[in-house]
């Protein structure tokens, strides 16, 4: 039972207090997309309090990755996640080359910039796509599919298939992933139809009074809330709170860019938070083919060696994802995967309580859930 | 064609269930349903969550242990006739989960689709392509018609 002291959240199993009703979904419940459990505990239609567990669908990946050579644990990582694939190959080959001392080519750099800016508009769009549908508004859901179908035709240009790209190898990004010129006239040309067709997405979705009535001041989350929970990625940001990880990232340092907020944190501010990412992201892009430098892509020129414990961060669509290899003689001896939406986990909760049971599900969708990739080992350590 | 296939031909109920795997597959599978680039309706083809409602099963992931029983229940509670089509390389094979090193085998995954329920079709892929799922679910309708009339 989560019980709130000073606006924080912590486990306390003395304190228990009852409500009158308890209404579970889950675990593989055929509403939800994904297989997750939550618990409302409900007072006169007002959620109390809420409770979200995870764990079914644990496969247990870092167990497969032990003792694999790096770069062949480099290519399980991407099956961590349909949604955010690129984000966890392109972190994990980042810690390969930083524990092996890999100097990575230019040209490497800016096109994984390329695949990871592309992979932040397409889950940024199917977040705006799955929130309308749960709004119950399928016209605007088809709309930004539609949009959407034109970044996964890009990335099927670049990587060859449509979900798992696989664009980063060890030193630097697979020959596949290679832009000629035509290429490069392609993607800026789809950027202009994003940017144009987004635009007027939004605005027809900013005037309809009726949607905008129902989103507004739903699932309010506070700054202090947010920060006490850690809560990352754009959920932060839309309450207020500038902080980005990509500003403190040395692949971005060439681009120019703006950090988002929106103020409010409720259901609203996270739909238009997304919303307006997006032509930041097109942004980036077309700077990352204006400044694209010539030169190789790949460096092969390492060898496995004994490493110690390497961490690294990056910011993926959902906020800041966490790698960590520890080497043997190039064979990975252990591994740690952090995704963003297990610190998320605790705004979808927090967000619920003391709103109408209907909004629920509308709450738990906006702060963008991706229990899929969530699923790891946790260890809890009582100090 | 009777006059019971006639009617349900007009109107396909597919239901998605998602038994672990790495959720792309799951987005293709909905994309194909709500992007007018693919638009499964126009086959008569509609998504639902009900399972008392559904015709074609369609799973996808490797099936976990957690998984397994719910999987069950829901293929159960679906009204004859009924059909199931596994989508993506995790539900044929186990896809890169099953085995942890060679013939090893992994203590999370229960099987493929085929160890719990029966499967009548396949499409393979990882992820499954939108085409794909539409070509695979389009074919096991007149099956689904034939067991009808029986």
């Amino acid at each position: 039972m989560v019980t709130k002291i000073d606006g924080a959240t912590t486990c306390n199993e003395t304190e228990r207090q009852v409500f009158e009703t308890e209404l579970n979904m889950g675990t593989v419940h055929p509403a939800a997309l994904e297989p997750y459990r939550v618990r409302l505990f409900i007072e006169d239609e007002i959620v109390k309090d809420a409770e979200i567990t995870v764990g079914v669908n644990h496969r247990g990946i870092e167990r497969i990755m032990e003792g694999l050579p790096v770069e062949k644990a480099n290519a399980l990582t991407e099956k961590v996640c349909g949604i955010c694939s690129n984000g966890h190959i392109f972190n994990s080959c980042r810690t390969g080359e930083g524990a092996l001392g890999i100097e990575i080519p230019e040209r490497a750099k800016y096109l994984r910039v390329l695949a990871q800016e592309l992979e932040r508009l397409h889950s940024h769009m199917l977040y705006l796509g799955h929130g309308s549908e749960v709004l119950c508004h399928e016209t605007f859901a088809m709309r930004i599919f539609y949009i959407r179908e034109s970044v996964m035709d890009l990335l099927f240009m670049m990587g060859g298939n449509r979900v798992q790209y696989g664009i980063s190898v060890l030193g630097g990004i697979r020959p596949r992933a290679d832009l000629n010129s035509r290429e490069k006239q392609r993607i800026l040309d789809t950027m202009d139809y994003i940017d144009e067709k987004v635009a007027a997405f939004a605005e027809r979705f900013v005037a309809d009074p009726m949607v905008m009535s129902r989103i507004t001041g739903t699932g309010e989350l506070s700054q202090k809330q947010a920060l006490d929970l850690h809560v990352t990625g754009p959920t932060l940001r839309a309450t207020g709170y500038e902080f980005d990880y990509r500003t403190k990232m040395p692949e971005y340092e060439p681009f120019e860019f703006n950090v988002i907020t929106q103020d409010g944190g409720d259901v609203r501010a996270n739909i238009l938070m997304r919303a307006t990412e997006i032509f930041e992201s097109t942004n980036i892009i077309r700077q990352v083919i204006k400044g694209l430098p010539e030169g190789p892509i790949v460096n092969r020129n390492w060898e496995l060696t004994d490493a110690p414990v390497y961490k690294s961060y990056i910011e993926v669509p959902r906020g800041v994802c966490y790698h960590s290899y520890g080497l043997e003689d190039g064979k990975v001896r252990h591994s740690i995967i952090r995704t963003p939406s297990m610190s998320n986990i605790a705004a979808m909760q927090e967000s619920c309580i003391g709103h109408p049971v209907q909004d629920a599900q509308l709450n738990i969708v906006s702060c963008d859930p991706c229990f899929t990739c969530t699923d790891r080992a946790i260890q809890i350590i009582k100090l | 064609m009777g006059i019971k296939s006639l009617a349900r031909k007009k109107a396909i109920h597919l239901m998605l269930v998602y038994t672990g795997g790495c959720n792309g597959c799951d987005i293709e599978i909905v994309n194909t349903v709500l992007s007018p680039k693919f638009d499964i309706e126009q086959y008569n083809v509609y998504l639902t969550w009900n399972p008392r409602e559904a015709d074609v099963l369609v799973v996808s992931g490797p099936v976990t242990h957690w998984t397994k029983e719910p999987l069950i229940k829901i293929y159960e509670s679906i009204p004859k006739p009924k059909l199931v089509v596994a989508v993506g390389a995790c539900a044929l094979t186990g896809g890169v989960y099953k085995n942890i090193h060679g013939e090893l085998p992994s203590e999370e995954i229960a099987g493929p689709v085929d160890n719990v329920i029966p499967v009548d079709a396949k499409v393979p892929g990882c992820a499954v392509r939108p085409e794909d799922v539409v070509a695979g679910v389009v074919s096991v309708i007149p099956i689904l018609l034939e067991k009808e009339d029986k």
